[in-house]
């Protein structure tokens, strides 16, 4: 294993592991004191969602991919409008950007 | 004979081999055929291995294609090589292990994946054709060649993106980056002859040692530099990458992952060992660090709200390749002064060559765990997905693993080679190594968002039938596991065996001249 310098301190994986090995113990004995008499079947064994009946279907109770995140998004709204329309997937704006990207880079060359 | 010698060749030989055999064993049926892709995969990776071994314990390996002798790289009477010579330094040897473990990699996965499909022969031969022109790109030491091996697999991805012919958005993947691909290489073609034109050789070491800037070589260097960019996905050339990785079998975007390293390669290539200290001014390093900053913040800002788990993994790919970017550019920015690589730039640089192999296995690990949950729930969009932990326990620890190597979480190997790179750009400005900080954030936002809706909560009632996937499957994912876990457990050997003396080889511009134009034999 050992340490990894990197010039402005080091990296010991040794430490991290023995670190989570530790909180991997902790974790184990603290749910093994858990209490074990709990009555199957009855509403101690079932899931608690606020309070509400539990959907039969998982699809139900699942928050979607796309609205993950949905804060982030709302709040950086005029940002991710000028992203997502540079992105319209047009085989011409793939190879204009690329073909506009290298005319710049050139005019800067030639000039620096 | 001493094999050691031929090894440069064997390692284009076998899977180029393979390609042509397909059709043939095809014949044979199936099992015929997944014996010839596993097998030529395999040997391929073992030539690798040996050939790194072999360059890090002789130094830099070369060999000359149709001379009278393999090792005369200089005849007598010649100012320049006019033979093809393929150039092996520890950076190439090292990049043809990295690109050979997930050729392999996608090989096993591709066996049980593509079953149910028609076309394997074409699949076999265009598979082993692509993984040919990767590993030509990252060890031949001829500029008009490296052209060449660009086209053999552009011209494998093409065929491969579209493999399914049948989805008009594969056709139009595939359309789309034959179209941006075709200019990018025309532009290669017109720098490689350019640089012919003046100076008599096509050689990459003997271009290095004649090279003077003027505005033709500038322009020469803005060509090779852009289009390598673009083919390696850097912002904001990078809009064919989401959409050709999305479309491509899943095995193929795995080594499409390495494809992209070839290219990542010649443009290192082409700034630390053609143009080298000569390229004077430090507008190219500022403007490669300038991709990896876009590409980083960019890449991972589309990622976070994409819900096409492939097009999600697409756009992670632009934002790590910027890493690389931002690592390499930072070392290029001092190449010429000492202090500046001796203090930061030397780290900057091991810490992009380290990333380039932990984003190989990663990534690739990732696209086959995606490739995994298609396969077995006939899904994409993760807002249909949910629950397949209990289903599928390997993939989710295997998910689990790569998704926490590319967030850079510790103690995995991507917090290493981000650590390198956070600390070496952190010594240019701050605000570098902000952008980085930030990306890796949203990076871990991002698979948190894979792993919570893929992989957690109440299964679904048309889930209910999903298994994990067989076994052959499984082993090309622990075959990458094995190299992250590998990397992960053991940073220090990992740095001073397979990292530095890469990185060392990068920057040694007069070595790799010297190798060549130095004499021969």
């Amino acid at each position: 294993m050992g340490k990894v310098y990197t010039g402005f301190g080091y990296w010991d994986v040794g430490a991290w592991i023995l670190f989570f090995a530790v909180a991997a113990f902790y974790i184990l004995w603290l749910r093994s004191q858990g209490r074990s008499d709990y009555k199957k079947g009855t509403a101690q064994d079932e899931i608690y969602w606020s309070g509400n009946e539990v959907p039969e279907d998982g699809a139900d109770l699942t928050v979607p991919a796309s609205s993950a995140y949905w804060g982030f998004r709302k709040a950086l709204e005029p940002f991710y409008k000028g992203l997502l329309g540079m992105h319209t997937g047009l085989p011409a704006d793939v190879v204009g950007y690329y073909v506009l990207t290298v005319a710049v880079l050139a005019v800067f060359v030639l000039l620096v | 004979m001493n094999w050691n010698e031929h090894f440069p060749a064997l390692l284009l030989i076998i899977p180029l081999f393979g390609a042509f055999l397909a059709p043939v064993c095809s014949l044979g049926g199936k099992m015929a055929r997944n014996i010839l892709l596993v097998a030529a995969s395999f040997l391929t990776l073992v030539v690798a291995f040996l050939l790194w071994r072999s360059v890090l314990a002789n130094g830099i390996q070369y060999y000359v294609m149709g001379g009278e002798n393999f090792r005369l790289a200089l005849p007598s009477g010649m100012a320049l090589p006019v033979r093809i010579i393929l150039e092996v330094d520890a950076f190439s040897a090292f990049m043809a292990l990295c690109g050979s473990i997930a050729a392999f990699a996608g090989a096993l996965f591709s066996v049980n994946y593509m079953n149910r499909f028609s076309g394997q022969s074409r699949f076999t031969s265009l598979y082993l054709l692509l993984a040919t022109g990767m590993l030509g790109m990252m060890i031949t030491g001829d500029l008009f060649n490296f052209f060449i091996f660009i086209e053999i697999s552009s011209i494998a991805s093409f065929g491969l993106i579209a493999f399914w012919r049948d989805k008009p958005s594969a056709i139009e993947a595939s359309l789309k980056y034959t179209l941006v691909s075709q200019v990018g290489s025309m532009l290669i073609l017109i720098a490689a002859g350019s640089l012919y034109g003046k100076y008599n050789a096509l050689n990459m070491a003997a271009i290095g040692s004649s090279l003077t800037m003027g505005t033709m070589e500038k322009l020469a260097l803005v060509f090779l530099v852009g289009s390598l960019a673009m083919k390696c996905g850097a912002f904001p050339m990078h809009m064919w990458l989401p959409d050709a990785y999305a479309e491509a079998p899943t095995g193929v975007t795995c080594l499409l992952v390495a494809v992209s390293q070839a290219s990542l390669y010649g443009l290192m290539r082409v700034c630390f060992s053609i143009y080298g200290v000569a390229m004077g001014s430090t507008f190219v390093p500022w403007m490669i660090i300038i991709f990896g900053l876009a590409s980083m913040f960019f890449g991972v800002s589309m990622a976070v709200v994409q819900h096409d788990i492939k097009r999600l993994m697409g756009y992670h790919s632009v934002s790590q390749v910027g890493y690389m970017l931002l690592g390499l550019g930072v070392g290029l920015l001092v190449l010429g002064d000492a202090r500046g690589m001796a203090d930061f730039g030397f780290t900057a640089i091991k810490g992009g060559v380290f990333h380039v192999f932990n984003y190989t296995m990663y990534k690739a690990l990732l696209f086959l765990t995606a490739g995994a949950l298609y396969y077995a729930t006939g899904k994409k969009d993760l807002n249909e997905m949910g629950g397949l932990a209990r289903r599928m326990p390997y993939t989710t620890f295997m998910f689990v693993i790569a998704a926490a190597a590319i967030s850079g979480l510790p103690p995995f190997n991507g917090f290493v080679s981000k650590l390198l790179i956070y600390e070496s750009s952190f010594a240019v400005h701050p605000s570098l190594a902000v952008v980085a900080l930030l990306t890796s954030v949203l990076t871990l936002a991002s698979f948190v968002k894979v792993f919570q809706t893929a992989f957690l909560g109440p299964e679904k009632n048309n889930l209910l039938h999903v298994q994990e996937v067989p076994p052959a499957m499984l082993l090309g994912m622990v075959v990458l596991t094995a190299a992250i876990l590998g990397a992960t457990l053991f940073p220090s050997w990992t740095l001073s065996n397979l990292v530095e003396p890469a990185a060392r080889a990068l920057v040694d511009q007069s070595g790799y001249i010297g190798a060549i134009v130095g004499g021969g034999m």
